[in-house]
């Protein structure tokens, strides 16, 4: 267990910070019109991709959920997250050249995909666990999802596959509770995705998503085990998104506005907030530095929205290159 | 006389449908309230045990309609996105299309699987397909691309009556249509074309949302090239009668279709007006269809996917100008 200095303790709060200003900043670049795509904001969620992806190295692999369409796994990761602005307004400079709507890829970090088609992240990480063993320098892969993603028959295949070669593969599901406008209590008998896990022998543990060090200790743990040979396991995180399933749609479940007050009582449950007050008690953070943080985060976004408008669109003679390889 | 958006017509046909027989049911991923409005309001009507939310899990939800069909309901299954047949192919295009045939002709398979399909929404090419040749190439499944709000209503109501299992990819781009909807109820049947304009110097088949663009741009090229255009409304069956009619009368056609090029639906039809209507061509047969990449997304989408100042230009070189 790495002992937390307290650099890594402001690392943590900024990315948590700059994660959800950036989203702030899609959301009302969606409303805006400004963006060319859909956008799944990641507003409760935050604490688990930052928890989770804190924990890896840089020549990991990483699947990500599309809440925040890659800002929570990648600004902890020293992603810069300008370019993922710039993809959601179609401009060169974007992660993926301004060319993929709103996947975020980055190959250097190894985001080698994001979910467009939910169910691929299981059986695509099996893979880059593969690959992972075969090159033999401890590297894993983390595949992050959804709680509705699991109900995809990818998922079982994926974590039987993980489990029966042993690959280095960490499983980390955002149980929120949704999928679009459907409650999984609804479609699934199953209330703890680590019960399944359970099915295929990989350990799996159900943690708190609103509390950002139960993540990264959890994180820490699967890693380790899975860098050492021991095989998969599975991160339950119970968290919750605060909107629509994305932007501009109707919040309801089924077809029946969600509960304010199930909102409401996850909110008070904030996964900044609580951070925020454990550190300003353990005297790691001050009002000054929470405010200098804040507004250090409003002027990168500023700066990216800029940034990003006034990017070049791609060229499109780029285009017909893109399909194959050379 | 009542006006109806596009989606309204497809809901208004699915909700005649399910009250006139009740083995009619509607299964699929947030079907109750409808990201694509396709579907709204028929919980309402028709209760939960008729308008199903399922699992995140196409597989089952196809699987789930096939085997419900072949046990003598008429489940609407909604893909969602058209682009997620892939997710359900196994079900969709090998077991849904081929169990009659191994039934030896005894059990049908009568269902509808619906997507929103095509671009427009700039999401890139996981979220921007319209499959249509890839449903065409597999034999037993019939499609039907309707491009306007009257055509959708009539269409579907043949296609859930439809022994067979029918694939139905409305289009995003024909979302904010609105038409008059006679208050009687009316069916167009599967494999009829319509002329939606009539010319005499080119034919212009075009699919799903370029029906529209090419309506467009015969307007805009009045005066200049008289053009005839035909929407075949159901790929499968396809009314290549009303295709090779207008051929021979106007002895030029340009195919314009928004999925891929490459085995495509123009390159299908092209070579049924060859086969048919050689003799009568004063110029090769033209297509205008997506480029042959992945449908790219936010501003590069319209590099990739036909639009009106090319639908334009290949209606004018079709015509010789
Ligand atoms: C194969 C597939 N089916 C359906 C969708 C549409 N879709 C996008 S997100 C989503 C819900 C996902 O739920 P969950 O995995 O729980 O993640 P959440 O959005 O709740 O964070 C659905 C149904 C998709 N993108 N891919």
């Amino acid at each position: 267990m790495k002992k937390l200095s307290k650099q890594d303790l402001l690392h943590l709060y900024r990315s948590l910070i700059r994660t959800r200003k950036f989203d702030q900043l899609n959301i009302r670049l969606a409303a805006e019109g400004k963006l060319l795509t859909f956008y799944h904001s990641a507003h409760g969620h935050e604490a688990v991709g930052t928890g989770a992806a804190a924990v890896v190295r840089d020549d990991d692999y990483l699947f990500i959920h599309h809440r925040g369409h890659g800002l929570p796994y990648s600004i902890v990761r020293g992603i810069d997250p300008k370019s993922c602005v710039a993809e959601h307004m179609g401009k060169s400079t974007g992660w993926g050249g301004g060319i993929t709507g709103f996947h975020a890829v980055d190959k250097e970090m190894g985001i080698l995909s994001s979910a467009g088609t939910i169910g691929s992240g299981f059986v695509l990480s099996a893979g880059y666990g593969l690959a992972a063993k075969k090159n033999g320098r401890g590297q894993i892969a983390i595949c992050f999802s959804g709680d509705g993603g699991v109900q995809r028959g990818q998922f079982h295949e994926a974590i039987n596959l993980c489990a029966a070669w042993k690959l280095p593969v960490v499983f980390v599901v955002e149980n929120n509770g949704m999928a679009w406008f459907t409650p999984n209590r609804d479609t699934t008998a199953v209330e703890n995705v680590a019960d399944l896990a359970k099915a295929y022998k990989v350990p799996a543990e159900i943690v708190d998503g609103m509390d950002i060090l139960a993540v990264y200790r959890a994180t820490e743990k699967a890693v380790e085990l899975a860098r050492n040979g021991g095989g998969p396991s599975l991160i339950e995180c119970k968290t919750f998104r605060y909107r629509s399933h994305s932007e501009g749609r109707p919040d309801v479940s089924h077809f029946e506005p969600r509960s304010k007050e199930e909102i409401a009582a996850w909110m008070e449950r904030d996964p900044i907030k609580l951070f925020e007050e454990k550190l300003v008690k353990d005297k790691v953070l001050t009002a000054t530095l929470i405010e200098t943080i804040a507004r250090e985060a409003d002027e990168e976004a500023v700066a990216a929205e800029k940034f990003s408008f006034d990017s070049p669109f791609p060229d499109p003679a780029r285009l017909p290159h893109m399909v194959y390889a050379p | 006389m009542k006006e109806l958006m596009y989606w309204n017509a497809i809901s208004e046909a699915i909700a005649e449908e399910m009250a006139r027989d009740d083995k009619v049911f509607v299964i699929g991923e947030n079907v109750q309230e409808s990201p694509f409005l396709a579907t709204k309001g028929l919980v309402q009507k028709f209760g939960s045990d008729r308008v199903m939310d399922a699992p995140l899990s196409e597989l089952a939800i196809a699987g789930a309609t096939v085997g419900a069909a072949m046990a003598g309901y008429r489940p609407v299954c909604d893909l969602t996105f058209a682009d997620f047949i892939y997710c359900a192919a196994d079900e969709v295009l090998m077991k849904a299309a081929q169990q009659y045939f191994i039934h030896n002709g005894e059990v049908g398979v009568p269902c509808v699987f619906m997507g929103v399909a095509g671009g427009g929404f700039g999401n890139g090419p996981e979220h921007s397909r319209i499959p249509a040749a890839m449903v065409m190439h597999n034999p037993g499944l019939k499609l039907v691309l309707p491009s306007n709000p009257y055509d959708a209503k009539g269409l579907m109501k043949a296609a859930i009556r439809d022994n067979n299992p029918v694939c139905f990819f409305f289009h995003k781009k024909c979302m904010p249509m609105k038409q008059e909807i006679p208050d009687e109820e009316y069916i167009i049947p599967l494999g009829k074309a319509e002329i939606k304009r009539a010319g005499t110097d080119v034919t212009v088949v075009a699919t799903s949302y370029m029906v529209n663009l090419a309506l467009e741009a015969a307007k805009q090229l009045e005066g200049k090239v008289s053009s005839e255009i035909i929407d075949p409304r159901t790929l499968v069956p396809l009314d290549i009668d009303t295709i090779i009619e207008s051929v021979k009368k106007t002895n030029r056609v340009v195919i314009i279709d928004e999925d891929t090029e490459c085995c495509g639906v123009a390159a299908e039809i092209a070579q049924q007006i060859i086969e048919r209507a050689f003799d009568y061509l004063d110029a090769p047969v033209s297509r205008l269809c997506a480029a042959n990449s992945p449908i790219a997304g936010a501003a590069m989408e319209k590099y990739v996917i036909p639009q009106l100042p090319q639908v334009i230009k290949a209606i004018e070189t079709a015509a010789g100008l």
